[in-house]
């Protein structure tokens, strides 16, 4: 006869559970992305027939065109590109207690053979323009950070600040 | 006078049986918090940096066209040709009406493409998008 070897309480031990566990929580770490997707917005305006001409004031107009060497003009004076935010951010200011019609718009046109990034650099510059003086009006007038503000405050802030930018269509080539 | 440490006569050992649920649980959150790779993707791009940039709120909104150096467009698994943008977007935006479209454009590109594919867009009439972009260090 062969004798069986009974143990009593037979245990498993638990000390490796984490190590296993620790694998799989590595391996979703390395299989997994925590994806921001991050970018600058906008707004494609409807597809139309006709173009519709709306004649506009030059007051109200900064008319930014980038060329294919990178060039960069500002209603007409040349301009670097870091330095678009300053000039917009005096005349967007200036603009703030103005009826609607009269708040500035910003027109970004290029040519097909512009660098995208340049048109990002440049894009991302007004952006950065209207955001400042966003911050600097919720600063002044509530206290808060632009980010802090609350629904009734905010409305008053798009009211006030509207972001308009004009993506006209790039010049075909000659 | 004698001084004399008391010691205490219990165990000194830090429970490690709990251990394994704390590490499932920093898993779970894992699992929860982030997203499979899903999506191959076939072109080679560089992505322009941004300071103005903000967050995609809405994830489940967002749909991508990437554009790669050599100029190559890929929507979902596939290479496409600038004039079939519009069939495949429209297609999109019937079952999700306020798509985002996130554009992931190499930062070479040359404008060009950029606004073709944003025709197509507006043909589509996807309206809401977003230039990829990268947070300035």
């Amino acid at each position: 006869m062969i004798k069986r070897n009974k143990r009593e309480g037979g245990e498993f031990s638990a000390g490796s559970m984490a190590d296993i566990t620790f694998l799989l929580l590595l391996f979703f770490l390395v299989t997994t992305n925590i994806d921001v997707d991050t970018g600058i917005g906008m707004t494609l305006p409807p597809k139309v027939e006709e173009d519709v001409i709306i004649p506009m004031s030059k007051d109200r107009l900064a008319a930014l065109l980038i060329n294919e060497n990178g060039d960069v003009l500002l209603n007409g004076e040349i301009i670097a590109i870091p330095q678009i935010g300053e000039t917009l951010i005096e005349r967007i200011t200036s603009k703030i207690d103005l009826p609607k019609k009269k708040k500035l718009v910003v027109s970004i046109k290029t040519d097909r053979n512009t660098n995208y990034n340049l048109y990002i650099q440049a894009l991302d510059q007004v952006k950065t323009a209207f955001y400042k003086v966003r911050d600097d009006y919720a600063m002044g007038k509530f206290g808060v950070k632009r980010k802090d503000v609350n629904d009734e405050q905010k409305k008053e802030l798009v009211d006030k600040i509207p972001i308009i930018i004009s993506i006209a269509e790039p010049e075909k080539i000659k | 006078m004698k001084f004399e440490k008391k010691r205490a006569g219990a165990k000194q050992e830090i429970p490690t049986s709990s251990m394994p649920d704390i590490i499932f649980m920093l898993l779970l959150f894992f699992m929860v918090a982030t997203t499979l790779r899903e999506q191959e993707i076939f072109v080679k791009f560089t992505l322009p940096e941004g300071k103005a940039i903000e967050k995609i709120e809405n994830k489940r909104l967002v749909s991508y066209i990437w554009v790669g150096e050599t100029e190559k467009i890929q929507i979902d698994d596939n290479i496409v040709k600038v004039n079939a943008v519009k069939k495949i977007m429209y297609d999109k935006r019937v079952v999700l009406p306020n798509v985002i479209v996130s554009l992931r454009v190499d930062k070479n590109s040359r404008m060009g493409l950029v606004t073709d594919i944003q025709q197509q867009l507006r043909e589509a009439d996807a309206l809401r998008i977003n230039y990829s972009a990268m947070p300035k260090p």
